[in-house]
C-alpha cells in the first residue's frame, strides 16, 4: 500500500465505524465498543505504520469535489512533518481513551451511541490533521464541533449538559464565523486556499504579508483558533464542556480537540503577520497566568483540570505568538499525554467514587487506587515541569523563548515571560493541591472511604499514558533506534518537527548566558508550587483553606472573574435590548407597511369598487356607457 | 331617385337608437336581447351602406362574419336564458340580482 491509500484508510475506517455503530449496533453497546477500540487500535498502527514508511517528502494529493465556475474545489491530503506527529498524537492518545471508556462507561445504557460518537469525533479530527486546503480543514473544523456538541451532551437528561453543548457549540459558531470569513478573504486576496500553494506564495512574494489585509485575514483566521482552543474571549465553553463524560472530556478538552486549534495556526503560522502573533502572544500569556490562577478555586476535579488545559493552551498561543509554532506542537504532543493522563485518572476516581466530582469529598485514595495515583502523581509532575518529566522540556523551552524575546526586542516582553513563569508557579500549586487533596490525607466521604482500584480497562491505558508523560520528552535526547527510524519512544518523522527548534532555542539561551539560570528559576517555583501547595492543602478537612481564608478571591477565582456573568449580562440585556430593537423595527416597517399596507390598501380599493356591483342589469349598462364615453373623451384629447 | 347615404344611416341611427332605448328601458331579458341583436342589426346595415356608397366589397363581406358570430352568440345566450328560466322560473332582470353585492 503506497501512502495515499493509507492516509484514505486513517481517514474513511473511523467514518465507517461510527455508520456501522449507528446504523447496526445501536442496542447492542459492548458490541459497539469493540468495534469503536479495535478501530482505534487499527488506526493507531496504521498510523504509525505510515510515518514509519513515510519517506519525508511532503506528500500533497487532491481530488477535486465541487467545481463553482472557475473555482474548483478539492478534497485531498497534504503530508508533512506536522500532520505526521498531530497523526501520531491523536490516533494514540484516542486508542488509549477509548480502550478506557469501555471500563468508565461499562454501567451506561447508551454505549452505542457513545462509541459512535469518539468514531465520528476520530474522523473529525483525522480530517484536520489530514486536510490540504482550507475549505476542507473547514468542513472538518465543523465536524469537530458537531461531534463534540454531541459527546458533550452525552447525559442528555441533564439540564448541565445540554446546556453545557449549546454552550459549546454556539461560542465555537461565534469563531467559526470569523474563521469562514478570513477563508472566503484568503481566496480572494491570495488566489487559492491550499495550504501549499499559499506557502509557496507567501515564501516567493513576502510584501503581500505586509498590507491591511493580510492583518485581517490573520486576525479573522484567528478566530477560528480562538473558538476552537478556548483563548480569551471564547475561553467559556471549555470549562462547562466538562458535562460530557470524563473520556471525552480527556478526547476533545484536553488532548485533541483544543489542540487543533493549535495544530491549524501551525499549520497557517506562514499566513500570520506580526500584529496578529502579537496578540495572540499576549492573549495567550494573559490567558496562561489567569487561567493557571482559576483552577486554584475549583472543587471539582475535571473544572481544575479543564482551567489547566486553558492555561496550557495559553502556552501553546504564547509558543506560536514568539514566532515558535515547533515548540507550541512540541508543547500539544507533550501536554496529549499528560492531560489525558490527568483527566482518565480523574475518570477512574469519579467512576470508583460512584460519580464523586467534589475533591473535598475525596482523601486517602492514593492507598486505595494505587496505580490511579501513581499516574496521575507522575502525569501531575509532568504538567508541573519537574525536571526530566516530558512536560520539562515543552515548557521551559517555551519560558526560556519567552525571556530571550524580552532580551532581544525590548523589555515590554519581560511581562511575557513573568506572566508565563507566573502561570508554571500555579500550575506547580493547583496540581498539587488536587494531589492532596484527592489523594492524600483521610477520606472525606462514605464512597472515598470504599474506593478501589478501578478495572484494567482502566488501568492498562492510564499506565501507558502515564509513562509517556514521564519519558516522552527524552526524545530531544535522539535515542535513535530501527536504522534512525525511531527517536526513542517516537518516529524521527514526527520529532522532525519539533527538535531542532527546541536545541536552537537551548543553544541561544546558552549563548546569551541565561540558559542554566532560567532553568534554576523555573524548577525553584516549580518545586516551590508543589511544596507550597503541600503544606498549604495538605492538612485541609472539609472545605478549601483559600476560601476559608480569604473567600473574596477564592470567589473571583471560582467564577473565573466573572466571564460568564458578564457574557450573561451581555447576552439577556445588551443583546436582548437589540433585539428587541430589531423587533420593533420588524413590527414597524414589515409587518405594517410591507404586509398590512399592501393589504389594506388592495381591501380598501375592494372596498370601493363592490360599491358599483349593485345588481341592476341597466345599472351596469350606464357604467359601460360611461366607460365608452370616457374613452371617447380621452380620444378626442379632453384630458 | 333612389335614396342616398344619409338615409340609409339614419335609418341605421334610429333602429341603434331603438334597441338601446329596449336595452335601458325593458325589464324582459328575452326583451333586452332582442333589442341587442336590433342594435347590432343597425350597425350591419350602416356597415353596408359604406360598404355600397364607397365602391369596395369589404363591408359586405364583413356582414357574414357578423351574422355568423351573432347566430353562435344567439344560441349560447337563448341556452343560458331557458336555463336560467328552468333553475329560477323567472327571467325579469330585477329578480336576477344574486351577484351584486
Amino acid at each position: 500500500m503506497d501512502l495515499t491509500t493509507v492516509l484514505a484508510t486513517i481517514l474513511l475506517l473511523p467514518l465507517a465505524s461510527a455508520g456501522f455503530i449507528t446504523l447496526c449496533l445501536r442496542r447492542r453497546g459492548y458490541a459497539a465498543a469493540a468495534v469503536s477500540v479495535v478501530v482505534g487500535f487499527v488506526l493507531m498502527a496504521l498510523a504509525l505504520v505510515a510515518v514509519l514508511n513515510w519517506n519525508g517528502q511532503p506528500l500533497h494529493r487532491s481530488w477535486e469535489w465541487i467545481r463553482f465556475g472557475n473555482f474548483a474545489y478539492t478534497m485531498g491530503f497534504y503530508f508533512d512533518h506536522q500532520a505526521a506527529l498531530m497523526l501520531l498524537v491523536v490516533t494514540f492518545v484516542a486508542g488509549w481513551i477509548q480502550l478506557f471508556s469501555v471500563g468508565y462507561m461499562d454501567d451506561d445504557p447508551a454505549k452505542g451511541r457513545f462509541f459512535g460518537g469518539l468514531s465520528i469525533f476520530m474522523f473529525s479530527i483525522l480530517g484536520i490533521t489530514l486536510a490540504d486546503n482550507l475549505i476542507m480543514l473547514f468542513v472538518f473544523w465543523e465536524l469537530v464541533g458537531f461531534s463534540s456538541y454531541m459527546l458533550i451532551a452525552h447525559y442528555y437528561t441533564t439540564d448541565f449538559a445540554n446546556m453545557a453543548s449549546k454552550k459549546a457549540f454556539i461560542v465555537n459558531r461565534i469563531g467559526d464565523f470569523g474563521f469562514i470569513l478570513g477563508i472566503v478573504w484568503c481566496y480572494h486576496y491570495y488566489g487559492t486556499v491550499d495550504l501549499e500553494a499559499l506557502r509557496n506564495l507567501t515564501h516567493l512574494n513576502a510584501p503581500l504579508l505586509q498590507t491591511s489585509a493580510a492583518v485581517g485575514i490573520g486576525l479573522l483566521l484567528m478566530c477560528g483558533f480562538i473558538g476552537k482552543s478556548a483563548q480569551f474571549p471564547l475561553q467559556v465553553w471549555l470549562t462547562d464542556a466538562m458535562a460530557g463524560p470524563t473520556p471525552v472530556s480527556a478526547l476533545i478538552h484536553a488532548a485533541t480537540m483544543v489542540a487543533a486549534g493549535i495544530y491549524f495556526l501551525a499549520r497557517v503560522y506562514f499566513l500570520l503577520p506580526p500584529f496578529t502573533l502579537h496578540w495572540i502572544m499576549w492573549s495567550g500569556a494573559l490567558m496562561t497566568a489567569f487561567a493557571g490562577l482559576c483552577a486554584l478555586g475549583q472543587t471539582d476535579i475535571k473544572k481544575s483540570l479543564a482551567y489547566s488545559t486553558l492555561s496550557h493552551l495559553g502556552y501553546m498561543a504564547t509558543a506560536v505568538g514568539l514566532g515558535y509554532p515547533e515548540l507550541a506542537l512540541f508543547h500539544m504532543a507533550m501536554h496529549a499525554c499528560f492531560k489525558a493522563t490527568l483527566f482518565l485518572g480523574a475518570g477512574s476516581v469519579i467512576h470508583s467514587c460512584h460519580h464523586e466530582q467534589d475533591i473535598y469529598k475525596m482523601g486517602g485514595l492514593f492507598r486505595r487506587m494505587p496505580i490511579t495515583g501513581l499516574t496521575f502523581g507522575a502525569a501531575s509532575l509532568a504538567i508541573a515541569a519537574i525536571p526530566f518529566f516530558s512536560g520539562s522540556y515543552s515548557k521551559d523551552t517555551i519560558i526560556t523563548a519567552a525571556f530571550l524575546k524580552g532580551m532581544n526586542e525590548g523589555p515590554q516582553y519581560y511581562l511575557v515571560y513573568v506572566l508565563v513563569l507566573f502561570a508554571a508557579l500555579c500550575t506547580a500549586l493547583y496540581m498539587g493541591r488536587l494531589f492532596c487533596v484527592a489523594f492524600l490525607g483521610q477520606p472525606r466521604s462514605e464512597h472515598a472511604a470504599h474506593a478501589h482500584e478501578s478495572s484494567a480497562f482502566m488501568t492498562i491505558p492510564l499506565a501507558v499514558l502515564g509513562f509517556l508523560s514521564v519519558v516522552a520528552g527524552w526524545v530531544v535526547y535522539h535515542w535513535d533506534w530501527a536504522q534512525g527510524r525511531m527517536n526513542w519512544v517516537m518516529p524521527s518523522a514526527a520529532t522532525e518537527v519539533f527538535v531542532p527548534t527546541y536545541h536552537a532555542v537551548e543553544t541561544l539561551a546558552a549563548q546569551a548566558g541565561v540558559g542554566h539560570a532560567l532553568d534554576l528559576v523555573a524548577i525553584a517555583l516549580a518545586v516551590a508550587g508543589l511544596v507550597g501547595a503541600g503544606i498549604f492543602y495538605g492538612r485541609a478537612r472539609a472545605g478549601d483553606p483559600l476560601q476559608a481564608r480569604a473567600p473574596g478571591v477564592f470567589q473571583v477565582l471560582e467564577r473565573h472573574g466573572w466571564f460568564d456573568d458578564l457574557y450573561d449580562w451581555y447576552v439577556a440585556k445588551v443583546q436582548q435590548c437589540a433585539c428587541e430593537m430589531a423587533a420593533i423595527g420588524d413590527l414597524l416597517i414589515v409587518k405594517f407597511v410591507f404586509v398590512q399596507g399592501t393589504a389594506a390598501i388592495t381591501g380598501l380599493t375592494g372596498a370601493l369598487l363592490k360599491r358599483v356591483h349593485v345588481g341592476s342589469l341597466h345599472a351596469y349598462v350606464y357604467w359601460f356607457l360611461g366607460g365608452v364615453l370616457l374613452f371617447w373623451a380621452f380620444a378626442l384629447g379632453w384630458f | 331617385m333612389t335614396p342616398g347615404l344619409q338615409a340609409y344611416l339614419t335609418v341605421a341611427g334610429i333602429l341603434f337608437a331603438i334597441g338601446f332605448a329596449g336595452v335601458l328601458l325593458r325589464r324582459n331579458t328575452l326583451v333586452i336581447y332582442m333589442c341587442l341583436e336590433l342594435m347590432l342589426s343597425a350597425t350591419t346595415l350602416a356597415l353596408v351602406a359604406f360598404s355600397r356608397f364607397n365602391g369596395t366589397m369589404d363591408g359586405a363581406l364583413f356582414v357574414f362574419f357578423i351574422i355568423t358570430v351573432a347566430a353562435a352568440e344567439v344560441s349560447v345566450g337563448l341556452a343560458i336564458i331557458v336555463a336560467l328560466y328552468r333553475r329560477r322560473h323567472t327571467i325579469q332582470v330585477d329578480h336576477l340580482n344574486y351577484l351584486k353585492f
